[in-house]
């Protein structure tokens, strides 16, 4: 099967965040061929360059989000009609929409905007809305070219004039000006650029089996097109939910500029949604917003994120290997992690278990993540002093700050080794890789009740609420007066983490699902002979079977069948990057 | 909410801690049924819209509040306590009972350019070496004379060079402007180069010259006149000055203006304005240099040359570069044709050809012919110009390339 894998800010690029799971997951599933179209984020990831790659990567086409190019295409009169359509009509959809909620879903107008009129259901016939002026815009820039330079236009500011002042836009829409016009232009803009790539032809996107989206947003728009121009399934893995991450990043702009943003990525999540074969939350929480943002429950699977179970493993067998008086904390240093509480929470500990010891293993992130770590610190000398076993040795401070990769402590796996219990004490969380990696060496755990801690720990650790230091310090006193309880839990929490969270799990369900979509929504490509007429049976059976059915005995195949039939349309040339 | 409460019994043992209300650092006494705030109130919904008001007034829609509240670590579980099933209901009744005024005062002002002292200096520069070089040429003769010329308008066209590449009358985007300057550059050198030889060229040839090359004198058979150039180099500094003016006062006004027709009536009096502006100081400036020069003074070829020179590069540093090159290959051509018909006349047969540019040079001397045609294509740019830098999307900020 011909997978095309759709990245953004990751695979295959060096410095890419999620680059590690796709990677994974490309070396995972040999049997299959992938195409990588890949969106860098910035001009340092593109000089970084890219992680080795396994030859089942087929090829690799990449494409920058952060700059585009004016093709210096001028639109006619007829190409600039076409374009003011599609476009006002997009603008029309961001602001009459009043929520990018689920359909179905009933609640009532927001001021200002009015109901359709009578007959029509109104989120449908509005998702509809959105999509085609989507596909127009799309299908403009592949017959014309030319759409950076309109969609940065005056034209554009226009349409999206026009529609604020519609008398059924938003209130907030409404009170638009031309600078708040200008920026959502300019983010539309930005937005739409990969409605501009040269990918949407019979032997880009359109020669995969299936596209997987390893994002929402702007990752998953290519995948929307190619299932409007080819009809090829699409599946979208999301492991932080785009919208939420657009709401909480664009804080200082005006209502205006907000409302009609979040109005595009509302229905930009829900289109892809709706056209998504289907949906692989990575836990709970992106699941709930997905459903909220009108995600159908059937399409949804929760794929847990894998972790490499190998590295832990040793650990893990061994739990005796632990210090009984040693608390770990290991992450990344930054305020959302509030080591100030756990402070709080160690001096209570302190108070009824005089040895204990805390070992807080991580570097900071960023120069606030310094700022706050200088502060820690600060404060762990406030609250405890050094202390020496007898009055002739040199003290020490109970709380010590380390980093992974100095002699003491080579790898994560031996941070986690050192403690008896292992303690997270975020405020803010999303999916708790180091809490996995704790379960995974065997370790028990006190964790605080954010994010997907829950839906990781299940039952196998203590969890307490965010910022309650006392409660932390009693759950952790209890571990640490228990230590049959520590093995319990530690074992519990091992053999559910490599149940659950591994590897090999993520590939399989991703190989399942591959199968599944395949199965269920298989691409129909129409194959003409030199005459243009329809060539039957060209597509024999066996090019649905998974693997490289070519490559082995080979099979009985007319002859006709074999030699190079032409496709539908002709393909047009398509840069590709050299690998 | 009891079954949460016995979650955390079950998992943190006896003793263990209780949901916190938002905003409850220490836990009640035990034995309390769990989920009850500290300080308990009919409506712990009011303490947290109190505790998270600004995020409620300023969210556009609940989804932005329930990204909020999670982003300070409101989960489902705690929004249980609030009598909700998730977070995003919450943030729904949040939502809904905070009151909007709906006035939005008008956003920040946006930053504005800096004048800065390095495209100051820069843009005073051009001029100074003009000067300079003119000085130069005065008092030396012969060879020298040739070898300070040659240096002079090396010096110059560099000094210039810099001067576009930064501050108002650079198009910040060094790598497509690379491309773009090869052609227009040239077109401008050709102009200047008119504007110094051209008039005495095109009255020596109406007369049947010239005998031989130009001295680098006002003087003899080709005279040169360098006053309009050295009023053209020294009005950078205006230029730039003027050209920083109008888009300051655009942003302004794009910061206060409501609609697109507003932004466009109200900065077309700016642009006449800082054309205007131009035009008197450069007006001034040539009346300077011919006095300096012992010159007589050409202000209509130079204000026309000058206006030209103004719009092409203000049009192109707000992005419109198609016009500019059209009117200024067109002014180039122009002016070539009508040099090429007056030696073409000479050939046998030709004669009519020459006939309507020494119609105009009899009657309104040499110099009425480029000021004709920079005067109208000037004027062109300037219709040109009132249109498309009335437009909102040509005073976006440039893109920060990351």
């Amino acid at each position: 099967m011909r997978i095309g894998l759709l990245t953004e800010d990751g695979y295959p690029y060096v410095s890419g965040g999620a680059g590690l799971w796709c990677d994974r997951l490309v070396r995972g599933l040999d049997r299959h061929e992938f195409d990588v179209y890949a969106f860098s984020r910035s001009e340092a990831q593109e000089d970084a360059g890219w992680v080795p790659l396994p030859p089942q990567v087929g090829r690799v086409r990449t494409a920058p989000l952060w700059t585009a190019e004016d093709d210096g295409v001028v639109y006619g009169r007829r190409a600039r009609r076409r374009f003011t359509e599609h476009y006002g009509e997009l603008a029309a959809v961001l602001c009459t929409a009043a929520d990018p909620a689920a359909p179905g879903t009933v609640r009532a107008a927001a001021p200002g905007a009015h109901r359709e009129p009578a007959g029509t259901a109104r989120p449908a016939s509005e998702a509809d809305r959105f999509a085609t002026a989507l596909n127009g815009l799309a299908e403009l820039a592949r017959d014309e070219g030319g759409l950076v330079a309109a969609l940065r236009s005056e034209t554009a500011v226009r349409a999206l004039e026009r529609a604020c002042r519609a008398p059924r836009a938003l209130s907030t829409a409404r009170e638009a000006r031309v600078p708040d016009l200008l920026a959502v232009a300019a983010h539309l803009e930005q937005a739409l650029r990969p409605l501009s790539l040269d990918w949407y032809e019979e032997d880009g996107l359109g020669a995969v089996d299936l596209c997987h989206a390893t994002a929402g947003g702007a990752a998953a728009l290519p995948g929307l097109l190619a299932h409007h121009f080819f009809g090829i399934p699409l599946l979208v893995t999301e492991y932080g939910v785009r919208l939420r991450t657009h709401y909480l990043t664009r804080p200082d702009s005006s209502p205006a500029v907000r409302s009609l943003l979040a109005a595009f990525h509302g229905r930009l999540a829900a289109e892809t949604y709706r056209r998504a074969a289907f949906i692989t939350p990575g836990n709970a929480h992106a699941r709930r917003w997905q459903e909220r943002c009108g995600a159908d429950r059937a399409k949804l699977r929760t794929v847990h994120p894998g972790m490499d179970a190998a590295p832990f493993g040793e650990v893990g067998e061994s739990p005796e290997s632990a210090d009984p008086h040693t608390l770990v904390w290991v992450g990344r240093v930054e305020p959302a992690k509030d080591l100030v509480s756990l402070l709080h929470a160690f001096a209570e500990i302190r108070k009824e278990e005089p040895r204990t010891r805390l070992r807080i293993v991580g570097g900071p992130s960023g120069a606030e993540g310094a700022d706050y770590l200088g502060h820690c610190k600060a404060l762990a000398a406030q609250l405890f002093p050094d202390e020496a076993e007898g009055p002739h040795s040199v003290g020490d401070n109970p709380v010590s700050f380390e980093e992974i990769g100095g002699p003491d402590l080579p790898t994560a796996a031996d941070a986690y080794a050192a403690g008896a219990v292992v303690v997270l004490s975020s405020v803010v969380e999303g999916f708790p890789a180091g809490l996995v990696e704790a379960m995974l060496c065997g370790r028990a755990t006190v964790s605080t009740d954010v994010g997907a801690v829950v839906e990781a720990i299940g039952g196998t650790g203590l969890v307490v609420p965010p910022r309650n230091p006392r409660a932390l310090a009693e759950a952790c006193v209890s571990l640490l007066r228990d230590p049959a309880r520590r093995e319990r839990l530690g074992a519990a929490a091992r053999a559910r983490a490599l149940e659950l969270f591994t590897v090999e799990q993520n590939v399989a369900a991703f190989h399942s699902l591959y199968l599944e979509t395949v199965a269920r929504t298989p691409v129909r490509r129409l194959l003409l002979n030199d005459d243009g007429d329809p060539l039957p049976f060209a597509t024999p059976a066996e090019a649905h079977v998974p693997g490289h059915w070519t490559d082995r005995a080979p099979r009985a195949v007319p002859a006709w069948a074999t030699d190079a039939p032409v496709r539908a349309t002709t393909p047009a040339p398509a840069t590709e990057a050299a690998r | 909410m009891t079954d949460l409460g016995a979650l955390h019994r079950e998992t943190a043992g006896r003793g263990g801690p209780r949901l916190p209300g938002p905003d409850v650092r220490a836990t009640a006494p035990e034995g309390e049924p769990a989920p009850t705030p500290r300080r308990g109130t009919a409506d712990p919904v009011k303490a947290l819209l109190h505790r998270h008001r600004e995020l409620c007034e300023r969210a556009v829609d609940p989804l932005e509040i329930a990204a909020g509240l999670e982003a300070h670590g409101i989960t489902d579980r705690t929004a249980a306590r609030f009598r909700h099933r998730d977070v995003f209901s919450l943030a729904e009744e949040l939502y809904a009972r905070v009151p909007r005024d709906g006035g939005t005062q008008p956003s920040a002002a946006t930053a504005l350019p800096r004048v800065r002292a390095d495209w100051i200096v820069f843009t005073l520069l051009p001029g100074a070496l003009c000067v300079a070089s003119l000085i130069a040429l005065r008092l030396t003769h012969g060879q020298t004379r040739l070898l300070a010329a040659a240096t002079g308008v090396l010096a110059v066209a560099l000094a210039l060079r810099a001067a576009l590449r930064r501050g108002p009358l650079s198009t910040g985007d060094p790598t497509s402007a690379a491309s773009r300057r090869s052609t227009t550059a040239s077109w401008t050198c050709w102009l200047t180069g008119y504007a110094l030889l051209g008039d005495g060229l095109l009255g020596t040839a109406i007369t049947g010259g010239p005998d031989g090359l130009p001295t680098g004198t006002a003087e003899g058979d080709w005279p040169l006149t360098t006053a309009p150039v050295l009023a053209l180099t020294l009005s950078c500094a205006p230029a730039a000055w003027t050209a920083h003016l109008f888009s300051a006062r655009a942003r302004r006004r794009l910061v206060s203006s409501r609609g697109l027709e507003d932004f466009a009536a109200s900065v077309r009096p700016v642009l006449f304005g800082a054309f205007a502006l131009f035009l008197c100081a450069l007006g001034a400036l040539g009346a300077l240099s011919a006095a300096l020069l012992d010159e007589p003074s050409a202000h209509p070829q130079t204000l026309t040359l000058g206006a030209l020179l103004f719009l092409a590069r203000l049009l192109t540093v707000h992005g419109f570069t198609h016009a500019p090159k059209v009117v200024l290959a067109a002014t180039v051509t122009a002016q070539a044709a009508a040099l090429a018909t007056v030696f073409a006349a000479r050939l046998p047969g030709c004669a009519p050809l020459a006939a309507p540019v020494d119609a105009l040079a009899t009657a309104w001397g040499p110099a009425a012919l480029p000021t004709l045609i920079c005067g109208a294509a000037a004027l062109t740019l300037l219709i040109h110009a009132s249109r498309k830098l009335a437009r909102a999307s040509a005073h976006t900020h440039p893109e920060q390339p990351r």
